[in-house]
């Protein structure tokens, strides 16, 4: 059960600041709670306020910025940005990733914002938002900044959020003309066992630069640049795409795996591979639609 | 710009709150009570409002027998606060019943014998009303897309997607 | 296909038998109205939180529960010490489970210390006050560690042997961390292999698994004067009830086990699991408690066993099976349950449903620090299924046999006994696996990267036939069925009532049925082994029978006058008038009120004197793909015969089929229970153990075939546990087929097949 807790319910950001210092820090902020409260419940954490950032209109709202980039509200749900016609002609891959993050029940509850700020191994987003060269934005009563994921994710459960500071938006780079975007999974049990992000860059008949990510397999989601290396100068057609990704395939030999229920280290780069490949194509499609 | 820290909203507007008066909507009938944070809308509706329809069983949100609609939309009320459904609208399986006639969905699951223990049996319910209400006609695989959050270990399934389709057919 | 004698419908009514009449308990279902025990509401209930040991073995040094006692809305702390005027150790077949830990805790899991409370929230933060000082000793997980030189002996003492344990012979234990052996063994073995034209010989193994009854465990206990009661989601409250009177010495009638609707079972209910612990908490709180497990709770209260399998075959040089010798070793856990029974039962399947001529099986089942294994869908069948039929397909490639001829060829005939001094087969296995292969397409190639495969076993099921009944007839002609039996989803609710309306001819709508109160209705020994419909049937038949002589009798009495009464279905026709059940009662009683009791015994004698009381076959088909990039298995077709006699309502039927062939798919493709080895269960919650979904399931014909050969009522024999039998070793043998890879490890799960796949790579060059 989850053990007693109060709540604060703030309806702005300076309120929400107010009521964690009115906790004394012993705090957390949450939105759907699908992960928090799952974990309070097992017992593995205690924590003396819960602060519902739901009501706060700053996590709100996906559009588009100056430079068109997507910007979604940490606040999103999984359902919303799924069903979202501005996802789904921007940033597609997320929109289809979306669809099938945990079950239908959690994609109507939990949020983007709270996926990315809990910072569960195995999650989908991270290594999608990864690849794309994602920012998160943050805010606390000290300062305004914003990090890239790369810098954001630290470890498992763990990310570089001071304990105070607010999760708010998520801001993905515009892809550019010929840019696509890919993402695969492998799930055998609940959570994604391994997750592949890919994005490429087409120009003319041929990829001229490439991002990958590998996510699910142990702390947090990486970037292999070696792997995406192999992309360069691949023709930009499937076979072409087949190619490169069998000679990322060696650069995902030295990648850090966890031996769990969902396999063994050696078994999930395989997977990694297989998965690649899978993303590749996707993306390549799109950016070829984009050219 | 970071924010101040408004002291004087802090007093008035959020109050650190170890009891909430709830006001929200059940199977369509305004309920208000005081409750404490922790407690899920399944201890609510099963624990204070004798609503035992929606039962308990992973506590994990993987199973889907704790399936409630807020707002029309799914939830696995096990890990759901019942403040988050304040000022909101909760629909469970006792709600499908009007004045003691079954909708065609429940109907349909009694013909397809759609259930056995019957432990899933409302969650399955409310998932497939939720399914229908946003799509009329839907397809086999848009059902079996829709209830593959919510475990079945008796039926294996297909009496279950038969049922949510007879019911299609008729009209919810 | 029907070939059965139905009930002769009547003047009066239609005869419900093999209609698919909807389901009683729908309305309830549907609406929300069902109770189950959580459900429940007794005034004065208090709540109870159990603390568990966080270690796979060790001794308990202290307790100290002075802080939670101190604790708001607290009312008990209970240990094992809180008890001496309780018999602590239960066990139907053995009894070594105390009720809670005694001195020693024997798995990760156990139940140690109770503690009672006004509410769940003072109950919980009540348990982690409570300080318990453990001595960590080795632990065994694995039966090799438990088996091996030195390895920590799990049961110092020789626990009593009970007389509900399923079979009569003595248990003789042959190594300290062996709980039983069973033997199974015919003819001459030694010549058997050394004649033989083929000789295989395979280990296999089968997973430790979880029923994952969606309901937990869950049970409210409340002491009246000297009584006790008993509210339980349990399979057997008559069993219940025997080891609740034992441990707080009562005598039977003192203690009533009632059950509301079950949340699922297949087997993982069956028997004693937490009413005594209930109880117990009841007793010390002087309150009403319920306790409701959580489902990481009940998979440490019950699980499948793990089994590693070492079958050789001898075929001759036409496919016909010589011998087969088997080792089976069950991983049971720390205490008895049923797996002696289990036991048994493995040793008894594994030859199954082929003649053969000798047979030599030895079944361990092995104490380890681990959860307890327990009764579970199959029951010993499945494990040994998964070995043998993995070998008679790779009998048949080495042969050059086809794998369904080669089926064919050994089947065990109708009216042959699949051993020596059993009941003849009851079953055409023949024309089954001809059902299933026509519906597979058998004899057309299946398209490029499938594979197809058929299994089939026979399973001496029904466990023991004993039931009694009552039929009460009223005044108004309707009836009053009353069965020990529970409604666990199996559908005993409606079927039963079809029965005594069939067997009275009376329509089914008249007819209420009263079960699973050990107070209100009449014995029966357990609802398990797939016994109901045709135990409980012939129970209720007798009874019926019962009341009908009576209400002839009756009839000749009051209202004859002399003239000849015939029975007809549903009355008696004098003359020209017919008169119904409840006109009889009424002459008989002289008024407007009165009922006839008809009682029905049913025990080993006539029709039921032969064991097993009938055969339960499994036959499945299955065609799946293999995506061999990733391992992963597709069953593309699912193919289920229900050899059940008579359907007495087919839909039911087919639905067990079909839940029982997705049950044992889990299990053959990704349900696992994995223990490190100290003995901590890895997940050991429904985010970790892959049950089947919706999006997992193939296309499925479910196939009837009523021949009317059983024992029960209008040839009916049992169903429900027959499908999941042959299931995985079907899958293997399909996948087999498909890639040429032979996993000899269930659950195929995707690295299994990868890794198989890139041994067939490597060593095919």
């Amino acid at each position: 059960m989850i053990p007693r807790f109060a709540l604060a319910r703030p309806t702005s950001i300076a309120e929400a600041f107010g009521a964690w210092e009115a906790a004394g820090g012993d705090a957390a902020w949450y939105a759907g709670g699908t992960e928090l409260l799952q974990v309070m419940k097992m017992g593995l954490a205690r924590v003396g306020t819960l602060i519902d950032l739901k009501r706060l209109p700053e996590l709100r709202g996906i559009s588009v910025d100056g430079d068109g980039a997507l910007v979604i509200g940490a606040g999103t749900t999984h359902r919303e940005i799924e069903r979202s016609e501005l996802v789904r002609r921007e940033l597609p891959a997320l929109a289809a990733l979306e669809a099938h993050v945990a079950n239908l029940r959690v994609r109507n509850q939990g949020t983007l914002g709270g996926n990315v700020a809990f910072a569960e191994p195995h999650s989908d987003p991270a290594t999608l938002l990864l690849a794309c060269g994602a920012s998160v934005a943050l805010v606390s009563p000290r300062r305004e900044r914003t990090l890239p994921m790369a810098d954001f994710v630290v470890g498992p459960f763990a990310t570089a959020r001071d304990a105070d500071e607010i999760l708010v938006s998520i801001r993905i780079p515009r892809a550019r003309a010929g840019e696509g975007r890919g993402y695969a999974k492998a799930k055998f049990r609940e959570r994604p066992a391994v997750s592949v992000g890919v994005a490429l860059h087409v120009e003319g008949a041929r990829a001229v630069a490439a991002t990958v990510a590998i996510g699910s397999m142990t702390d947090t989601p990486v970037l292999v640049p070696e792997a995406a290396a192999a992309f360069g100068g691949a023709r930009a057609d499937e076979t072409g795409i087949d190619e490169a990704a069998r000679d990322a395939r060696p650069h995902l030999e030295a990648l850090d795996a966890a031996d769990d229920l969902d396999g063994s280290a050696d078994y999930k780069r395989h997977l990694a591979g297989v998965l690649l490949r899978r993303a590749a194509r996707d993306a390549v499609a799109e950016a070829r639609a984009r050219a | 710009m970071p924010e101040r820290v408004d002291r004087a909203l802090v007093d008035l507007a959020i109050v650190d709150l170890a009891i909430v008066d709830l006001s929200l909507v059940v199977n369509e009938r305004p309920i208000t009570l005081r409750v404490e944070p922790r407690e899920t809308l399944a201890d609510v509706l099963r624990e204070r409002l004798g609503l035992t329809g929606l039962k308990v069983s992973c506590d994990a949100q993987v199973c889907g027998a704790c399936t409630a609609l807020v707002d029309g939309l799914a939830v696995s009320a096990c890990t759901y606060l019942a403040v988050d459904a304040d000022g909101r609208s909760v629909a469970t399986i006792e709600g499908l019943t009007r004045d003691g006639e079954l909708t065609p969905l429940q109907q349909a699951f009694i013909d397809e014998a759609a259930f056995q223990c019957g432990f899933c049996t409302a969650g399955m319910l409310m998932t497939a009303a939720a399914l229908l209400d946003e799509n009329r006609s839907p397809s086999r695989e848009e059902v079996v897309a829709a209830i593959d959050g919510n475990l079945c270990r008796c039926t294996g399934y297909v009496p279950i997607v038969e049922a949510v389709l007879r019911a299609a057919e008729v009209g919810r | 296909m029907t070939t059965h004698a139905r009930a002769a419908t009547g003047p009066l009514s239609p005869s419900p038998i093999g209609e698919s009449v909807p389901r009683r308990d729908g309305r309830d279902k549907v609406t929300g109205a069902a109770r189950f025990t959580a459900d429940l509401i007794v005034p004065g209930m208090a709540r109870a939180k159990i603390l568990r040991s966080p270690y796979a073995h060790a001794r308990i040094r202290s307790i100290d529960a002075s802080a939670a006692r101190a604790h708001g809305g607290v009312i008990a702390v209970v240990s094992a010490a809180d008890l001496p005027d309780v018999n602590l150790y239960y066990g139907h077949a053995v009894a070594d489970h105390p009720i809670l830990a005694d001195g020693v805790v024997r798995y990760a899991g156990e139940a140690v210390v109770g503690v009672v409370a006004e509410d769940l929230i003072s109950a919980e933060e009540a348990l982690a006050l409570v300080q318990v000082d453990y001595e960590p000793l080795t632990a065994v997980t694995s039966v090799e560690a438990a088996l091996a030189e030195g390895a920590p002996i799990l049961h110092e003492r020789e626990a009593e042997q009970r007389p509900n344990r399923g079979f009569e012979e003595h248990i003789e234990r042959e190594h300290p961390n062996v709980c039983s052996t069973s033997r199974q063994r015919w003819g001459d073995i030694e010549a058997a292999f050394e004649g033989a034209h083929l000789v295989l010989k395979g280990t296999y193994r089968y997973p430790n698994s979880y029923a994952f009854a969606m309901e937990p465990y869950t049970a409210v206990a409340q002491w009246t004067e000297g009584a006790l009661q008993v509210w339980s989601s349990c399979q057997h409250p008559f069993m219940v009830r025997d080891d609740l009177a034992r441990c707080f010495r009562l005598p039977l009638s003192r203690v009533r086990v009632v059950v509301p609707y079950v949340g699922g079972g297949y087997g993982s209910k069956s028997y004693t699991k937490i009413e005594p612990l209930t109880a117990a908490l009841a007793l010390r709180a002087g309150r009403p408690v319920k306790l409701a497990l959580s489902i990481e709770e009940s998979i440490l209260t019950t699980r499948g066993d793990g089994a590693a399998v070492t079958v050789r075959s001898a075929f001759d040089a036409e496919g016909h099976l010589r011998g087969r010798q088997a080792e089976i070793l069950l991983n049971s856990g720390a205490y008895a349950e049923n797996s002696p029974l289990v036991g048994r039962k493995a040793a008894n399947r594994i030859a199954g449903p082929y003649r053969i001529p000798a047979v030599d099986v030895t079944c361990h089942v092995v104490y380890t620090n681990t959860s307890p294994a327990s009764s579970f869908r199959g029951f010993g069948a499945p494990q040994g299924n998964f070995a043998a039929e993995s070998q008679m397909d790779e009998a048949a490639d080495l042969l050059g046999f086809d794998a369904l001829e080669i089926r064919r060829r050994n089947v065990v005939a109708p009216g042959e006994p699949p051993w020596p001094k059993v009941r003849g087969l009851d079953a055409d296995l023949d024309a089954d696996l001809c059902l299933v292969a026509e519906e597979l397409d058998w004899w057309m190639p299946p398209s490029p990267g499938r594979g197809r495969a058929i299994g089939i076993s026979a399973s001496d099921a029904g466990s023991e036939p004993v039931t009694t009944s009552l039929v009460r007839v009223s005044a108004d002609g309707s009836v009053t069925v009353t069965a020990g039996s529970t409604e666990i989803g199996q559908g005993s609710s409606t079927v039963l009532p079809q029965i005594a309306a069939g067997e009275l001819g009376v329509p089914l709508d008249r007819v209420q049925l009263l079960q699973s109160d050990t107070t209100a209705v009449s014995f029966d020994r357990s609802t398990g082994a797939s016994r109901t419909t045709t135990i409980m049937g012939l129970g209720i038949q007798a009874a019926a029978h019962d009341a009908r002589r009576q209400l002839v009798a009756w009839a000749e009495e009051a209202l004859a006058d002399g003239d000849v009464v015939v029975e007809v279905p549903g009355g008696v026709r004098i003359g020209e008038t017919i008169h119904d059940w409840g006109s009889v009662v009424r002459a008989w009683f002289g008024g407007s009120y009165g009922e006839c009791v008809g009682r029905g015994y049913v025990r080993r004698e006539g029709r039921t004197q032969q064991m097993p009381p009938f055969w339960e076959i499994g036959c499945v088909g299955v065609e799946v793909s293999v995506d061999e990039d990733t391992g992963v298995v597709t069953v593309e077709r699912l193919v289920t015969v229900g050899d059940v006699g008579c359907a007495i309502n087919p839909q039911l039927v087919e639905s067990q089929d079909l839940g029982a062939a997705i049950m044992g798919l889990g299990m053959a493709l990704g349900e696992e229970l994995v223990y490190t080895e100290d003995g901590t269960l890895l997940g050991g919650g429904l985010v970790d153990y892959r049950v089947p979904r919706a999006s997992d399931i193939p296309r499925v014909t479910s196939i009837l075939a009523e021949r009317g050969d059983g024992v029960g009522v209008y040839g009916a024999k049992g169903g429900g546990e027959g499908a999941v039998n042959p299931i995985a070793g079907a899958v293997a043998n399909a996948v087999k087929r498909a890639t040429g890879v032979r996993v000899v490890e269930a659950p195929l799960t995707p690295e299994r097949v990868w890794r198989a796949l890139q041994e067939r790579d490597r060593t095919s060059g």
